[in-house]
């Protein structure tokens, strides 16, 4: 990894938050630039050089999504995160229209956000055109849809598969359940029961059932975390 | 104070208006019938003179200054022609014949018409008003014929006076009944205006009263009352719905409150911090949750999504929902089941479309029997989308059916499951956002839910 790709740029004007998104950002090895205003932040962010960039929607000087759109407009590719305390569908989607790549609604889990950041840092790195993913002794077949583990298949449904490979590529980082009803099943939606456990518990069973180790791990009050033992 | 707002209310300034546009016509009609009986009146006279004079004149050329003097005694003496004036003058204006005593001063004119007043024979006499026609004869003698109009003259007065009269009472009859109608109105006016004032100062109990007449201002008050009753209602639920947000909202907070305040007055030890932090977290996510839905409900009440309508594919998104609540209806051993046609479309936006669905199914699920069923069916009845999700569980008495969908109400056998008594609350103004209507039926055992679209229009 390059050096831009620990750089982060927060655009937040309340300072207690802004400094809790750098602290926390920071104990997670981000180097953190904070920008208090819209015009701070496109002086900042057009000079360059960050892997991702989180904009607050309700900025002193300009709206938040204009800056985000000039961002755009002055070249700059960065993948966005827009933090609102507008929760309204309506927003996300003309978040997402004008240039954001992902949304978050405060008051958020600074886990959470941290999950968005990593995802959102790993796309801007350059994906490779993977046909079959493995970690530990688990395969996955992206071409024939089919999973293994120890040389076992392991039948699953569509979405169940669609589910363990977002988990996989995530391979060692915190995926919240939000993120997984976001990327899983294309839902902006929050569902008051446990439906996300209940369904990660069917995966788990039918992956770590009866395995010598699991790969699937529970991060309490957060989601969810696919990694191998060392 | 009520008859200054009468003679200012618009409906007196209405009825001025048509008192003089009434008035104005009934005064030409009136003054027309005193012209007209006038000049007939006038003209019957003037041709009566008209044909004495040339009478006289034709009894001249035949018998002379004499005979004409002898034939204008004789009339005088004939009592037919009582009312006549005669007088026959010689070139010096001294008279041969007549009734008059002399050619009237202010006649000067030679010929043609002409008024003139004699005066009085006899002191205390009126002065009769006399209309004649005056003719030079050839022999350049001048002869006077007319006759006494006074009673012409007093009869056209007596008509003008009634018609003068009769103008006055109209307009002052108008006038009074247009005051005593003007006042009824603002009268009914005022006692809304009050009853308007007392809500605004007292409460929203007061009512305007009816007087029973069935009239257009009884219907206005009985739908202002319908009205006020309406928002009394809505009140009451807004009250309602701010005491139970108080109350779901302070039962965690005082939690939060109580184990901060317990921590703080006792020494720190990680184990025990972690737990009271997780738990701290956990309170307020739920606290988070119901501001969530909350604003949610509010957002689409205000109506402002209808412009991302399109058509929806419900069974897709039916589908989509029993995919996402297959596990867990699994894991409480209830087979959820999809039916229905292959194609049932609506319009509407489909992220709510899903999140009421979705909030149906689970509310099945929740409180439909363990082990039960949950058939979600999307069909076409009566050319209208209809998706239907019925349960096997304990239903919804009949009488709770309307309740259920009240922010946060809660039926008593579901008081202590999860759920914060707001999911039907958004399905409910999801319903009304697509303009469709929601049903209840008894699924012997169990609820069914309706949710009928209105039909797509192609």
């Amino acid at each position: 990894m390059t050096g831009s790709h620990h750089r982060i740029l927060v655009v937040e004007d309340d300072p207690e938050t802004a400094g809790q998104l750098a602290d926390s950002l920071a104990s997670n090895g981000y180097q953190v630039d904070v920008a208090a205003s819209g015009g701070e932040a496109l002086s900042r962010g057009i000079a360059g050089g960050y892997a991702v960039i989180t904009i607050d929607r309700m900025l002193p000087d300009i709206d938040g999504i204009v800056v985000m759109r000039r961002l755009r407009d002055g070249g700059v590719a960065a993948p966005i995160l827009i933090i609102s305390a507008l929760g309204e569908v309506d927003d996300r989607v003309r978040g997402l229209r004008a240039g954001g790549d992902d949304y978050l609604v405060k008051p958020f889990s600074f886990v959470e956000l941290l999950a968005r950041v990593e995802a959102l840092g790993r796309r801007s790195d350059t994906v490779v055109k993977e046909t079959v993913l493995r970690v530990g002794d688990l395969a996955m077949d992206l071409v024939s849809r089919t999973a293994s583990r120890g040389g076992k298949d392991i039948w699953l449904l569509p979405r169940e598969f669609q589910l363990l490979e977002y988990l996989v590529r995530n391979e060692g980082r915190i995926v919240s359940r939000a993120m997984l009803l976001q990327h899983v099943w294309d839902l902006h939606f929050d569902p008051t029961t446990n439906i996300i456990e209940v369904y990660v518990g069917r995966v788990r069973r039918k992956v770590d059932g009866q395995q010598a180790y699991p790969l699937i791990h529970t991060v309490r009050g957060i989601g969810y975390c696919f990694r191998a033992p060392r | 104070m009520l008859l200054a707002k009468t003679l200012t209310s618009s409906t007196f300034k209405l009825a001025l208006i048509a008192i003089g546009t009434f008035g104005l016509i009934v005064s030409g009609i009136l003054g027309y019938v005193y012209l007209s009986t006038s000049s007939y009146v006038r003209g019957r006279s003037d041709r009566a003179i008209k044909s004495e004079c040339s009478d006289l004149l034709a009894a001249n050329d035949r018998i002379g200054r004499d005979g004409l003097a002898a034939l204008i005694k004789q009339r005088i003496a004939d009592g037919n022609w009582a009312d006549h004036v005669y007088l026959l003058v010689d070139p010096s204006l001294a008279p041969l014949a007549g009734n008059l005593q002399a050619w009237p001063s202010t006649i000067t004119t030679d010929a043609g018409w002409t008024e003139f007043r004699v005066p009085p024979s006899s002191a205390g006499m009126d002065q009769p008003l006399i209309r004649a026609m005056l003719e030079g004869l050839p022999n350049g003698d001048r002869l006077l014929v007319g006759r006494d109009i006074g009673d012409l003259d007093s009869f056209t007065r007596q008509i003008k006076m009634a018609v003068f009269i009769s103008v006055v009472l109209i307009f002052s009859l108008a006038g009074v009944a247009s005051v005593l109608i003007t006042r009824r109105t603002v009268g009914r006016i005022e006692s809304i205006n009050a009853t308007s004032r007392a809500i605004m100062l007292s409460g929203l109990d007061k009512r305007i009263p009816l007087r029973g007449t069935r009239d257009e201002w009884d219907r206005v008050a009985e739908n202002l009352n319908l009205m006020l009753d309406r928002i009394e209602l809505l009140m009451s639920e807004v009250k309602q719905v701010s005491d139970n947000v108080a109350h779901d909202l302070r039962t965690p907070l005082t939690r939060m409150r109580g184990r901060l305040e317990k921590a703080y007055h006792t020494q720190r030890s990680g184990g025990s911090d972690q737990s009271l932090i997780g738990d701290t977290i956990a309170d307020l996510d739920a606290v988070l949750r119901i501001f969530a839905s909350l604003t949610r409900i509010a957002q689409i009440e205000a109506h402002t999504r209808k412009g991302a309508f399109r058509k929806v594919d419900l069974v897709e998104i039916v589908g989509k929902v029993v995919e996402l609540y297959d596990a867990a209806a699994e894991q409480d051993g209830t087979c959820l089941t999809v039916a229905g046609d292959r194609a049932v479309f609506a319009v509407g936006d489909s992220d709510l479309i899903f999140d009421a669905i979705a909030n149906l199914v689970d509310n099945a699920i929740k409180h439909g029997r363990a082990g039960g069923d949950v058939v979600v069916t999307s069909e076409v009845v009566d050319g209208r989308p209809v998706i239907s999700i019925a349960d096997s569980g304990p239903g919804i008495p009949p009488d709770e059916r309307e309740q259920v969908f009240k922010r946060f109400y809660r039926l008593e056998h579901s008081r202590y499951a999860p759920g914060n008594g707001l999911g039907l609350s958004l399905v409910a103004a999801v319903a009304r956002l697509h303009g469709a209507r929601i049903e209840m039926l008894d699924n012997s055992p169990g609820l069914k839910v309706k949710v009928w679209f209105s039909a797509p229009t192609t």
